[in-house]
């Protein structure tokens, strides 16, 4: 069986002390680094197929290791630990080349999960979908930059938690998207009956863009767990 | 100018009686004096009008610069006072902010002391525990701990993102909104043997919208519809009622509930405070925090009217587009 090689970067030894074994017992072969700069040797010395990197480290922080590797061509998928929630911090995130993030505290099989598809989703040598500025699909355009969304040459007017949706389901396309991970990622903060309003934006984003929820071109129901992109994505 | 009219006055009126004086001397003396003693008249009048006017000066001189000096004392006094005041204001207010986070951290602290001791009861049962029932029980029982830390640190984090982030603008339809929180409540499980109604206008005109995101208005309505439902029972009335004052749009949330001690009322809208009544109830002490963030950051308020064993009604005003 194949164990991809991880490095987990993280400064508090009481995370990397349970989490590498933890991702070890998941199948990975895993080696920790205590901070950004010990992450940058590691990466050369042990050539990682994956990184988990924690954005606040003393040295050298998380952002800056991820901003080095993609500056230096380096396009190995990270995935990063947030501890701030903010919505800006999340969009900055992936404006600066990571492949994905979790916020802290997380459940440990929401980051296995989350690696694996990352893993699936890697193009080896290639920037992530998560870094390109426009994304296309069929006659779908996002500018990312701008904030705005055509189809052929139509405009879609919509409302900027519908965009971030939209945004954040075309950067993981063919992933299962649950309503709590798409309120983690999007909203920042779940809400009570907060599956509710991810429901709402969706049907929001299936009229935009005229998909039939029975016959979707870009929006699946994953029933009983929550939705799918079901186009093929390019980055543009 | 205005300061300078009684000055002007003063060097106008004051002398006048001398000048007046002078000009008699002179008409008198030319009409009865010998001719050769003309210019000796003449010189004395010259002589004492210079004397006149310059005591005048000298005392007007004194005059503006006592009237100055008096001046100059009382605005330092003014200013000293001013600043007293300010430094009074702004000790007190650091003094109130410093009590604030006193009290926010003693609450936090006791907030974290039972998961946490709960932990580590459960840890230390686990090691010594040798059957796997025990074990699993244990597991399950630290697990609902953690999740409850977890909770905590979430709410705590909304409310901190409450204040910086920016609000997503559009135009909300309150009674939307407020018909699918009810909705919502209704479903609940627990609120089943509850009457729960809602009354908004129709007649003349419906709610007129909120600029407002959605969903957090969403949540402060849904937190104060869930309060409500944690402290009422079977058989209690839930009311929620909305209409328009004025440029305004006022939404009530009322309870036949047991109302809330007035000792406790000045506090609900406090982080992590928990009152008398609320203990036993489940709840992190942030959710009436929240809703108040959520209003004041669209530009509204919130108050609270309670009667013991009567219930409670809580009330949002919102600014209308």
């Amino acid at each position: 069986m194949e164990t991809p090689k991880l490095l987990l970067v993280d400064d508090e030894t009481a995370i990397t002390d349970n989490l590498a074994p933890f991702l070890k017992r998941s199948g990975f072969d895993v080696t920790t680094a205590a901070d950004g700069e010990q992450a940058l040797k590691q990466v050369t010395s042990f050539q990682p197929e994956i990184i988990i990197l924690d954005v606040m480290m003393p040295k050298l922080d998380g952002r800056e290791v991820l901003r080095r590797l993609r500056n230096a061509g380096n396009w190995t998928p990270i995935i990063l630990l947030t501890q701030v929630g903010e919505a800006t911090e999340r969009a900055m995130a992936l404006e600066e080349g990571a492949d994905d993030y979790l916020n802290k505290p997380f459940d440990p099989h929401e980051l296995t999960a989350r690696i694996r598809a990352v893993l699936r989703r890697a193009r080896p040598g290639k920037p992530p979908l998560a870094a390109a500025r426009q994304l296309t699909c069929g006659d779908l355009r996002l500018d990312r930059q701008a904030r705005r969304v055509w189809i052929e040459e139509r405009e879609l007017a919509l409302t900027p938690k519908a965009f971030a949706l939209l945004e954040y389901a075309l950067t993981h396309p063919d992933e299962v998207l649950t309503r709590e991970r798409l309120l983690d990622a999007v909203w920042g903060w779940d809400y009570p009956v907060g599956t509710r309003a991810v429901d709402t934006r969706v049907a929001e984003l299936r009229r935009a863009l005229d998909d039939d929820p029975s016959n979707p071109c870009y929006i699946e129901t994953v029933p009983g767990v929550g939705y799918r992109f079901a186009g093929t994505v390019e980055s543009a | 100018m205005r300061r300078h009219w009684p000055w002007l006055f003063a060097a106008l009126v004051v002398p006048a009686p001398a000048v007046l004086g002078i000009a008699t001397s002179v008409m008198l003396s030319r009409a009865i004096a010998p001719e050769e003693m003309q210019s000796v008249y003449l010189q004395a009048d010259v002589a004492a009008l210079a004397w006149i006017c310059g005591s005048l000066f000298s005392l007007l001189l004194g005059a503006v610069f006592l009237i100055a000096v008096w001046e100059h004392r009382r605005d330092n006094a003014w200013r000293a006072e001013i600043e007293r005041n300010q430094t009074q204001a702004a000790a007190q207010a650091s003094e109130e902010a410093a009590e604030d986070r006193r009290r926010f951290l003693r609450r936090l602290d006791h907030e974290l002391k039972n998961p946490l001791t709960a932990i580590r009861a459960g840890l230390a049962n686990l090691a010594e525990s040798p059957s796997q029932d025990v074990q699993q029980e244990t597991l399950n029982s630290v697990e609902t701990q953690i999740l409850r830390i977890s909770h905590l640190v979430a709410d705590l984090r909304k409310l901190a993102e409450l204040e910086t982030r920016p609000l997503e603008r559009t135009p909300v339809d309150m009674t939307a909104l407020l018909e699918e929180a009810v909705n919502v409540a209704k479903d609940l499980p627990e609120t089943a043997d509850r009457r729960i109604t809602l009354t908004v206008p129709q007649a003349p005109w419906p709610l007129p919208h909120v600029a407002g995101d959605w969903d957090l208005l969403f949540l402060a309505v849904y937190n104060l519809l869930d309060n409500a439902r944690k402290f009422t029972q079977t058989g209690d009335t839930l009311e929620v009622r909305a209409f328009e004052d004025g440029a305004m749009i006022v939404i009530e949330v009322a309870d036949t509930g047991p109302g809330i001690p007035e000792e406790d009322l000045p506090h609900v809208w406090e982080e992590l405070y928990r009152g008398k009544g609320a203990r036993g109830i489940p709840g992190s002490g942030l959710g009436l925090a929240l809703v108040r963030a959520i209003i004041e950051r669209h530009g509204g308020q919130t108050s609270v009217r309670s009667r013991a064993g009567q219930g409670t009604v809580f009330t949002l005003r919102l600014p209308t587009t």
